[in-house]
């Protein structure tokens, strides 16, 4: 009896844990959607803060976010790629694959204000790009990095063995084979993965703060800085004079996170070839 | 790396292919390896980049003196970042104790428990709660939790116990993910032969999985903990930023990353070279604990073969 | 293209404070070049005013150019931020129009004949939660309590509370103001809550009974209770009297009375169009009185 009793109760607590989880989500999704719903506007997308409290809207923020994460994904997604096909593919087991793994797994462990740091003294200071989109691109993109080369190296891997075997029976070269067969059945996860990493760049602070500058702009070239959502968003929570365009901006943040992350699950459910 | 030339890698049949495709599979197969190399080379340019800022601070001030001063006062010239590593490691400790009950929990949970239509919920909200950016949980919790927290203590509401229950949640997708792969890892029979015995699905978790599940929910905590130590800007928001030794858990502390921001704009000389310093010590320990899970999983290996 | 800038933009101060040094040396070498290519930057022929100095005074400098700027559309302010004295050693070198300042000149720089036009108070409140039975506080005791040397309330007649201290960044022009003017040589308590923005301090301060800090008055609203100091009520009156003791002014400070471009866009920030907006808005004191 008292073992059924002991059983109801655990599972119990291991339902509560789960609700926890799940509610603690909605809460926080439900906070900054009801304060934030009031602010969204066209005039609040599309025009710039002005004055002292960053009145107005926040349309260069959300220009100076997209930009740094398209230029991030731009740079980083041919060589994480490619770095994923030769540890798929080409590596052999040894302490240069090994080597490689726990670079990986480093790069993806690295706290963010301390890849800031280093996109500051790289890129900012040691290379001469200035605070810029081009700085701050460079050191999401090693955030980045991590991130697609496991998601594309788990795709390659889950690609069926014999479908290879067919290629090479045609009389295909290996590159043919992993070009022609394998990225391609494997590119919807792929594309998942990018998505899923761009989704965290979107959100990235600490990188971004000290490698992009903060004064409010609307960049043209990668040499431009500007102020990214996340940015925008700190300074407003921490300034408190201006809360509702905090809200605004956070919940703006939020549909372009949620969006990305759904975005790659509906992309995945409509493919999965794999 | 073995290969000889004229055979196809992987086949290791004679197939000759010619000289042109080989070098072209050649040089390709290098570019491939070149890109993998990035890996290498980023971590190797962070530590040479924040290293030669912030090495200088362990010859000026000492290590021992930087390392273990009790005081950070740059504007008296004092770097001690004791109690911003202690700082550090509370709020991480606290982050644990609250989150991994909650992560290990819901990883068992979606493992054993929950049927595929209560998991197909849960999983993407564990998910998701690692999509919300950080600035977004400090913005939560500086703007809600801070004054429930004040009028719950009677003080100002920043501290070392706002940031924990932030930070809880914010580990919580990272434990529950590697741990539930760990929980499903373990092959059907063994669930099958527990119950055959007779016993309820909290023996068979309690006694047979978590057991057998323990070196990945070990690794999943301790990359929980790299997290916690590693978060900036949810911590930075909510714990005060005064590096002192707080005399409770309700009094405002600051961190090693919480500290790096919010001295970065106008340190300059020592001060600045003491934050890259600050930023070294928090690379080589994510490091350190990533190389911890690898070994831990070589040593389980080593235990699976030697059975 | 606008490269717009708000208050909001602290760190921003901040890098600009650190690169005063650099910046103060580069202005040395544009004034060596611009001295002897005998070029006059204060000709009032010229477009294009420059403005150099005081990051507290950066952004309302910046948007009244702005502003100025949307007026007189081919004319030009030109901001930058590198601290009070770089702006104080560039106007007076010829290499900007205007230095702006937010402290007085100190003896050796009175030498150098700069005519200075305050443009604003920068007044500080000290503020408590309304609950706080303490209304009054003399200056002494303001510091005593930043310091650290009172820890409770009760020290002061007042109820047995913990005292929680809220402080600014030390990026903050607001704590540099009011470092040097109410702590002078006391340092600050190390264990207070450092907050990097002013609202916050206000939101802190409006729901922990026993905390206290300081923001501009312009910020001061019902959430809070802005003690007297000495006595003093901290009203815009008695800032614009003197009485008040924890202010100081906002100067911009030109080579001789303005002239020019420095003069109408000297004119136009005194003006209500300035003072009644951004002035107001930057938490400052608007300098103009009359029935306003």
């Amino acid at each position: 009896m008292s073992k059924r009793i002991t059983n109801a109760i655990a599972l119990g607590m291991l339902w509560i844990a789960a609700l926890i989880t799940v509610a603690v989500l909605g809460t926080v999704i439900g906070y900054v959607v009801i304060n934030g719903i009031g602010e969204l506007s066209p005039r609040f997308i599309f025009t710039w803060p002005e004055g002292v409290a960053a009145e107005g809207g926040v349309w260069p923020t959300i220009v100076s976010t997209l930009y740094v994460t398209a230029l991030a994904m731009v740079i980083i997604t041919p060589i994480a790629i490619l770095a994923a096909v030769y540890l798929a593919e080409y590596a052999v087991q040894g302490r240069l694959v090994g080597t490689i793994r726990f670079a990986a797994d480093s790069l993806a462990s690295v706290p963010s204000i301390v890849m800031g740091l280093f996109g500051l003294a790289l890129f900012v200071e040691a290379a001469g790009i200035g605070f810029s989109m081009l700085s701050a691109a460079l050191a999401l993109s090693f955030l980045m990095l991590p991130i697609v080369m496991r998601t594309t190296e788990e795709a390659i891997r889950a690609v069926p063995k014999y479908i290879r075997w067919g290629s090479y029976g045609l009389g295909a070269t290996k590159w043919q084979t992993v070009s022609r067969i394998v990225l391609p059945a494997a590119m919807p996860r792929i594309i998942t993965g990018i998505i899923l990493s761009t989704g965290r760049a979107v959100g990235e602070t600490a990188v971004v703060i000290y490698t992009m500058g903060q004064a409010i702009n609307l960049p043209v070239s990668p040499l431009d800085s500007g102020r990214p959502m996340t940015v925008h968003l700190y300074l407003l929570a921490m300034e408190g004079i201006n809360l509702p365009a905090a809200y605004g901006t956070a919940l703006l943040l939020m549909i372009l996170i949620l969006g990305f992350n759904l975005g790659a699950r509906f992309f995945l459910r409509r493919n999965r070839k794999v | 790396m073995s290969e000889t030339p004229g055979t196809q890698a992987g086949s290791g049949t004679l197939q000759l292919v010619s000289r042109r495709t080989y070098f072209k599979e050649l040089a390709l197969k290098n570019l491939f390896l070149l890109c993998a190399g990035v890996a290498v080379a980023g971590v190797v340019l962070i530590f040479a980049f924040v290293g030669v800022r912030g090495w200088p601070i362990f010859a000026e001030v000492g290590p021992w003196a930087f390392l273990a001063g009790r005081e950070w006062n740059p504007t008296a010239g004092l770097y001690g970042i004791l109690p911003l590593i202690y700082g550090s490691v509370v709020v991480m400790l606290g982050a644990l104790a609250i989150g991994t009950p909650l992560a290990v929990g819901t990883a068992i949970f979606l493992s054993e428990i929950a049927t595929p239509r209560v998991r197909s919920i849960v999983r993407p909200a564990v998910e998701l709660l690692a999509g919300i950016p950080s600035v977004i949980y400090g913005f939560f919790g500086l703007i809600i939790l801070r004054p429930i927290i004040a009028d719950a203590t009677g003080g100002l509401g920043f501290g070392a116990v706002t940031a924990w229950l932030i930070l809880a949640i914010m580990i919580v997708p990272t434990i529950a993910a590697i741990s539930e792969d760990a929980l499903r890892s373990i092959p059907p029979g063994i669930r099958e032969a527990s119950y055959a015995m007779g016993a309820t699905t909290w023996q068979t978790i309690y006694k047979v999985l978590v057991p057998a599940a323990k070196i990945g929910i070990i690794d999943a905590i301790i990359l929980g903990m790299g997290r916690a130590i590693g978060e900036t800007m949810a911590v930075l928001m909510v714990v005060g930023n005064a590096p002192v030794f707080p005399e409770s858990i309700s009094d405002p502390i600051a961190t090693l990353t919480t500290q790096i921001v919010m001295d970065m704009p106008y340190a300059a000389g020592d001060h600045r070279t003491a934050l890259f310093g600050m930023g070294i010590i928090l690379f080589l320990v994510s490091m350190g604990l990533v190389a911890l899970v690898r070994l831990m999983s070589r040593f389980q290996t080593a235990m699976e073969s030697g059975r | 293209m606008a490269n717009r800038l708000v208050r909001l933009n602290t760190t921003e101060r901040g890098v600009r404070r650190r690169m005063r040094i650099r910046a103060a040396m580069f202005a040395t070498v544009v004034a060596l070049v611009a001295v002897s290519s005998g070029c006059d930057r204060n000709g009032p022929a010229e477009n294009e005013v420059i403005v150099t100095g005081s990051t507290t005074m950066l952004p309302i400098a910046e948007i009244a150019g702005e502003m100025f700027h949307d007026r007189y559309p081919d004319k030009k302010v030109l901001v930058s931020g590198l601290g009070s004295s770089a702006g104080i050693e560039t106007v007076a070198s010829g290499s900007s129009d205007i230095g702006t300042s937010s402290r007085d000149l100190k003896p050796a720089e009175e030498k150098l004949g700069l005519y200075d036009t305050p443009i604003a108070f920068d007044a500080i409140a000290v503020i408590v939660h309304p609950d706080n039975p303490i209304d009054s506080l003399t200056t002494e005791e303001v510091r005593a309590i930043f310091a650290g040397e009172i820890e409770n309330w009760s020290q002061l007649g007042g109820r047995d509370k913990k005292v929680g201290l809220v402080n600014r960044d030390e990026a903050s022009g607001t704590r540099e103001a009011f470092d040097s003017i109410v702590m002078g040589d006391t340092p600050f308590d190390r264990t207070a809550a450092v907050l990097p923005g002013t609202g916050q301090v206000r939101s802190v301060v409006a729901n922990a009974p026993g905390a206290i800090g300081y923001i501009s008055l312009g910020f001061v609203n019902d959430e809070v209770k802005a003690v007297t100091i000495d006595g003093v009520t901290p009203t815009p009156e008695a800032v614009v009297t003197g009485e008040y003791p924890i202010q100081r002014l906002l100067h911009f400070y030109t080579v001789g009375p303005p002239t020019g471009l420095a003069k109408k866009y000297i004119d136009f920030v005194l003006s209500p169009a300035v003072q009644d907006t951004i002035i107001q808005d930057a938490g400052f004191t608007p300098i103009i009185g009359g029935d306003r």
